[in-house]
């Protein structure tokens, strides 16, 4: 008797300490909304995605979609600290808890599905072709055309032969240091076109108004995610949701306004009726 | 290389830049100072200290003297926060280069006071001297003059060592540089411009070890 009253007194005290021990596996979205600001890590030294302006402000695409997460937690998308860090910092401040969410250009692989868990992509990155406005050549086209006469700049990479070779099988490649370098290689005439990603040279573009165009042609495709712990799912359901609804709900807006700053492209609006993502 | 485009440019990010010093010479002073205070201790327990506390102490200025410090740097980010000790990048940094100033202070204290004859320390003893005493008015003016190059030499390296900074975000002089860059495409006049930055400060420091040395010199 004495015995089974206490196994029954033990087991209310295990069923009463229950609710306490799911409270101390809350999600990560609980313990943002009681902090009051979001922290997302990210870097500072790469435009359009995250880098500072002129007057010191961090800026880019990266930075905006850590504004639209911001946003769909405290309706305010300015309630948010930024974490720089290194791209190679990306994976280990979140498997350490330094940040709530990583937005870094990150590339998605089968290999970094394994240490952090990605959200829905928002952005497809892929080398493009950038020549100038008024150079010999017109087009991907031409320059496929002209074979082995035409001399490519591209950053100093492992891969760099094998991946501009894929479009352009006979082009000449010449590799460089630094960013800087490949873009005045095409200024000077020492290459006829520059290949780096997209992005990269949408925003070059922007930035030098009539004198470049792009060659029409992408490649080598790869997704760009937000990265966050593993194991969280409430948390991932959380961020998935704010991105997928700036890409086609409500806040399509200030994802195409973004989008119009950094890659300077208008975006259609999402069809209104049948939702877009299952067409 | 267009000098007055570039100047210009460089003036528009006089803030970032100077912030930039400003944060490299926070770190380094105080990587400097602390790694100098704990180093002398070091130093006195290494060429004094009896028994196990040496041998933690000879371990430690082994193991840390032998440690790049970009693994100083990481760990203390890291791993001290799996250990409950969550540092922001600004103090994990300026901890890992304190640790590593300490090490080398720690040696170069030891070194110079191995440097001078017993003949002094027995001096002073005859003259009644308590050990306190000795190290203040005998050894300790003696060993500074000794260590004050090597000294120097350490300083710089911290200077140099806190660019690792950048690694973990700390917005220093090096990362800010990159940051420019990132949005001018100037790559060559910035870093040749962060070059001459790191120059000056450290030619600082080497002229204040110069007047120090002058300073403690023995007159002759």
């Amino acid at each position: 008797m004495k015995l089974s009253l206490l196994a029954a007194t033990a087991a209310l005290a295990l069923i009463s300490a229950m609710p306490a021990s799911a409270q101390e596996n809350k999600s990560k979205l609980d313990e943002v909304l009681a902090r009051g600001h979001l922290i997302m890590g990210t870097g500072s030294t790469n435009a359009p995605w995250h880098f500072k302006s002129i007057d010191d402000k961090l800026q880019g695409f990266d930075i905006d979609m850590g504004r639209i997460v911001a946003k769909a937690l405290f309706n305010d998308p300015g309630k948010i600290e930024f974490v720089i860090q290194s791209s190679d910092a990306r994976i280990p401040n979140i498997t350490t808890n330094k940040v709530d969410l990583t937005c870094q250009f990150m590339t998605v692989t089968g290999e970094r599905a394994q240490q952090v868990a990605f959200t829905i992509p928002y952005y497809r990155e892929g080398v493009g072709l950038m020549l100038k406005a008024d150079g010999k050549y017109a087009d991907y086209a031409a320059l496929k055309a002209a074979g082995s006469g035409v001399t490519i700049s591209v950053l100093q990479n492992v891969y760099a032969e094998s991946m501009v070779h894929a479009a352009l099988p006979e082009a000449k490649v010449d590799q460089y240091d630094s960013v800087d370098l490949i873009y005045q290689a095409l200024e000077s005439g020492r290459a006829d076109a520059v290949a780096t990603d997209q992005s990269s040279l949408s925003w070059y573009m922007q930035q030098n108004p009539d004198r470049y165009k792009d060659a029409g042609y992408g490649w080598n495709p790869q997704s760009y995610a937000c990265g966050v712990k593993r194991g969280d799912q409430d948390w991932l359901n959380f961020v998935d949701t704010a991105l997928h609804e700036a890409m086609t709900g409500v806040e399509f807006d200030s994802y195409a306004k973004s989008f119009k700053t950094w890659f300077g492209k208008d975006l259609e609006p999402p069809q209104i009726g049948f939702p877009v993502e299952y067409k | 290389m267009d000098i007055a485009a570039f100047l210009h440019v460089l003036w528009l990010a006089r803030m970032p830049i100077l912030k930039g010093v400003g944060v490299t010479i926070s770190i380094s002073a105080l990587a400097i100072v602390v790694g100098t205070l704990v180093g002398v201790g070091v130093g006195l327990v290494l060429t004094y200290g009896k028994g196990p506390l040496r041998w933690l102490v000879r371990g430690y200025t082994d193991f840390i003297r032998g440690t790049p410090v970009l693994v100083l740097v990481l760990a203390s980010y890291y791993v001290l926060g799996t250990v409950g000790v969550d540092l922001g990048p600004f103090e994990a940094g300026v901890f890992a280069l304190a640790v590593f100033c300490s090490s080398h202070v720690g040696e170069i204290v030891r070194g110079a006071l191995q440097s001078i004859p017993r003949g002094q320390t027995e001096a002073a003893k005859a003259i009644g001297l308590t050990f306190p005493q000795t190290f203040a008015y005998v050894l300790g003016p003696q060993a500074l003059r000794q260590m004050l190059p090597a000294w120097v030499n350490t300083a710089a390296e911290m200077v140099k060592a806190s660019t690792l900074l950048s690694i973990i975000g700390v917005g220093e002089l090096l990362l800010r540089t990159q940051e420019l860059i990132s949005r001018t495409f100037m790559s060559l006049e910035f870093y040749l411009f962060a070059g001459l930055l790191y120059f000056v400060i450290n030619y600082g420091i080497e002229r204040f070890g110069r007047y120090i040395e002058r300073k403690t010199s023995v007159p002759s």
